[in-house]
């Protein structure tokens, strides 16, 4: 079942339209792909579902009925403009905003110095913001809006101000929270991290949906149905593009035959950046 | 709204900048402040006398000299034994700090001609005592010159020296002793401290907007809590600590003046002239004088039993009630010029049609005094955006209720007008970054939904 359930749902500001009849399904379980160019309409949808703004016309359901203020109990949410109190103390900001998040007091401690346990951070609790790094401030970020165990997940642009080591932290925490059943919504230009962590994605441009889908159909649809083959011969090693055929098997033998090493035969699949390029530049 | 959320967010506002060290430092130095500047002026006044200035008089008239008296702040002396251009070119070396020339008596107009030199300038001071001594004397051979015998007896009898006593009456015909000096002062007070609570606390309103917007937290709060309740969270939080801090400076004025009055054996003034206290504090000699009048040792008696014919417990209330919408509707519109500028230095521009009905308000008020049921005080007392602050300016000399009631409607009715307009701003401008808003901005913001 689908967790967000997007129906027609259109937003303009003023003349300037923002969305134009969007239909989406984001199914439950999994992490899903909110891709399109600066400007197309992302962080508006993404305020939508968020109840933050609210749509001109269609609705958003939210597990199968129309989204109330109660729901976004169980959305957590990291903007990309996002930020901290900076003259509050860690600890108190967390608890702060986990009580909007409608914790209790008690709970939100304990589920607070959890994570700071795992994150190995307990000794920020009482500094203020403003004495930590960015990246530090970025860890305290993402705790506050996972500590309320959200059913749903959506992340602006994640790993964007986070070094390597921390990107592959919070990387692996996503992963985590995915096997826990969570969906997460993860907004990005990083088209790397699209192909590695999203099972569906769906791609915006200028105010309109252009595809939704599997990540690995979208690939093969899109892809030139071509196989690479790499082979070592006495010369070396080779590599070669060749169209595919429904059945490789002729084709391998044939090499075979010549006497060579055969290091690998696959599917040649479009990476995600060429597909976003093709689609968008497509539209124009 | 969801109460509980609003609460958590009223509950932030107000803890985090009452346990802030700047709360706490405002609230205990202010009321010292206060108390030190009821004392302050005295002290000044001490300080700033200056020796006797030496003055040469030459007296061509030879009817002034006899009746120039020294006194504290200038001393005469006869010159008439030197040449005036000598005495001009050798002032300091005979030790004189002006030379004062009267000419001889002019028949026909029955004048004289007064000129004084000195290096440096006299002061107003004592320019005016020089000029009313020669003047006194002058009006003095004229009247002698009318030749009615026995006249000095006759102008000591005739001389009086009345004093108005102003009594209040009230609905049951009760007689209260009052006098226009403490409302006036009553009235410009509580028109001040309203007027800067407004703008204090509404301009807190202001920089807590900013500072949200300009940390990015802000799209995080509103994805867990409505805009609106966030809004008015804060401003309703800001509003809590306003008047933690009002009721706290009571208190601490109170047990200051109780421990100074016990102390000093209940003598706080008694050493200060309250006619120099007025002066230094910037108001105008005629009034000044109905204040010495009252504050005359003595009549302490008269200012305290005023101050208790007051209706305290009419402007308690009418204070909170006129604070809490007057705020509510400033603040309400700080917030939204807040939501539309990411720093502090960008608000000049949109600020100005807030800044200037509030400061109106204030100049009204603290000319409310004079005339209290004029006009300009009455219409400053109705219209919601002033009224605020002209009508506690007002309420000393008594409102009708009638006043006070369609004051009060009115206000709140804007206020709610006002709060729901600004609300609405400032939802979209919480979320517009990096770029600079103006008026247009906000008037689009506030079409778009």
């Amino acid at each position: 079942m689908a967790i967000i359930g997007i129906k027609d749902v259109s937003k303009s500001f003023g003349q300037k339209v923002a969305l134009d009849h969007i239909n989406l399904e984001i199914p439950e379980g999994g992490i899903f792909g909110l891709l399109g160019p600066n400007g197309a309409g992302k962080t508006t949808l993404i305020r939508i579902i968020n109840r933050i703004t609210i749509p001109n016309g269609g609705e958003v359901f939210f597990n199968g009925r129309p989204i109330t203020q109660r729901d976004v109990e169980k959305i957590g949410y990291m903007p990309e403009e996002r930020g901290l109190y900076r003259k509050m103390k860690v600890g108190e900001q967390a608890m702060y905003l986990a009580q909007l998040k409608g914790m209790s007091a008690r709970d939100a401690q304990k589920e607070l110095k959890n994570w700071f346990t795992r994150f190995e951070i307990q000794s920020w609790w009482d500094k203020k913001v403003e004495e930590l790094s960015k990246g530090m401030a970025q860890k305290i970020q993402f705790i506050t809006t996972v500590v309320h165990k959200p059913t749903l997940m959506i992340l602006d642009e994640p790993f964007s101000g986070f070094d390597p080591v921390n990107a592959e932290l919070i990387r692996q925490e996503i992963l985590r929270l995915k096997d826990e059943g969570a969906t997460i919504i993860l907004s990005t230009h990083n088209m790397e991290s699209v192909e590695e962590l999203c099972d569906n994605i769906a791609l915006i441009d200028r105010s309109r949906l252009v595809i939704t889908g599997g990540v690995t159909e979208i690939r093969r649809k899109y892809g030139n149905n071509n196989v690479e083959l790499v082979y070592t011969d006495s010369d070396g090693r080779h590599t070669e593009v060749l169209p595919k055929e429904t059945d490789g098997t002729d084709t391998l033998r044939m090499y075979l035959d010549k006497g060579v090493q055969i290091n690998s035969y696959k599917e040649l699949m479009p990476r995600m950046n060429d597909i976003f390029i093709k689609l968008v530049k497509g539209e124009e | 709204m969801n109460l509980h959320i609003t609460g958590i967010i009223i509950s932030r506002e107000y803890l985090n900048r009452v346990k802030k060290k700047s709360f706490l430092v405002t609230t205990f130095l202010v009321p010292v402040l206060f108390a030190a500047i009821c004392v302050l002026p005295s002290v000044i006044m001490f300080a700033a006398k200056e020796e006797a200035k030496k003055v040469a008089v030459i007296d061509g008239s030879g009817i002034v000299m006899h009746t120039l008296e020294d006194n504290e702040t200038v001393s005469f002396v006869n010159g008439s034994e030197y040449e005036p251009d000598y005495l001009k070119a050798n002032m300091s070396d005979l030790g004189y700090d002006a030379v004062l020339l009267i000419s001889p008596l002019d028949s026909s107009s029955q004048s004289v001609n007064a000129d004084i030199y000195s290096a440096k300038p006299m002061g107003i001071e004592t320019d005016e005592i020089i000029s009313n001594r020669i003047n006194k004397a002058v009006e003095a051979y004229r009247i002698e010159s009318y030749g009615i015998a026995d006249l000095e007896r006759i102008m000591a009898e005739v001389k009086s020296d009345i004093k108005l006593h102003s009594y209040t009456l009230g609905e049951d015909g009760e007689e209260k002793i009052s006098e226009s000096g403490v409302y006036m002062i009553v009235s410009m007070v509580l028109g001040m401290i309203i007027y800067m609570f407004i703008a204090i606390f509404g301009g807190m309103v202001m920089s807590s907007v900013i500072e949200e917007k300009t940390s990015r937290v802000v799209e995080v709060l509103v994805s867990s809590v409505k805009a609106t309740e966030l809004m008015f969270g804060k401003i309703i939080g800001i509003a809590l600590v306003a008047i933690t801090q009002f009721l706290l400076w009571i208190v601490l004025t109170l047990a200051i003046v109780g421990v100074v009055g016990a102390v000093a054996g209940q003598n706080l003034f008694g050493d200060s002239d309250p006619a120099e206290m007025v002066q230094q504090m910037g108001i105008s000699a005629d009034q000044a004088e109905t204040v010495a009048a009252v504050a005359e040792p003595g009549e302490m008696s008269v200012v305290m039993s005023t101050l208790g014919n007051l209706p305290i417990g009419e402007i308690l209330v009418c204070f909170l009630i006129f604070f809490v919408f007057g705020y509510t509707l400033y603040a309400s519109m700080y917030a939204a010029i807040g939501s539309a500028v990411e720093n502090e230095g960008d608000t000049q521009q949109l600020q100005m049609p807030i800044t200037v009905p509030l400061l109106l308000g204030f100049f009204i008020a603290l000319y409310a005094f004079k005339a209290p049921d004029s006009a300009i005080a009455f219409w400053g007392s109705m219209i919601p955006f002033t009224s605020p602050i002209v009508m506690l300016a007002r309420l000393p000399f008594e409102v009708p209720v009638w006043q006070i009631i369609v004051s009060v409607v009115a206000l709140i009715a804007t206020t709610a007008v006002f709060a729901w307009l600004s609300a609405k701003i400032y939802k979209v401008g919480i979320l517009m970054f990096g770029k600079k808003s103006t008026w247009k901005d906000l008037w689009k913001w506030l079409k778009q939904n």
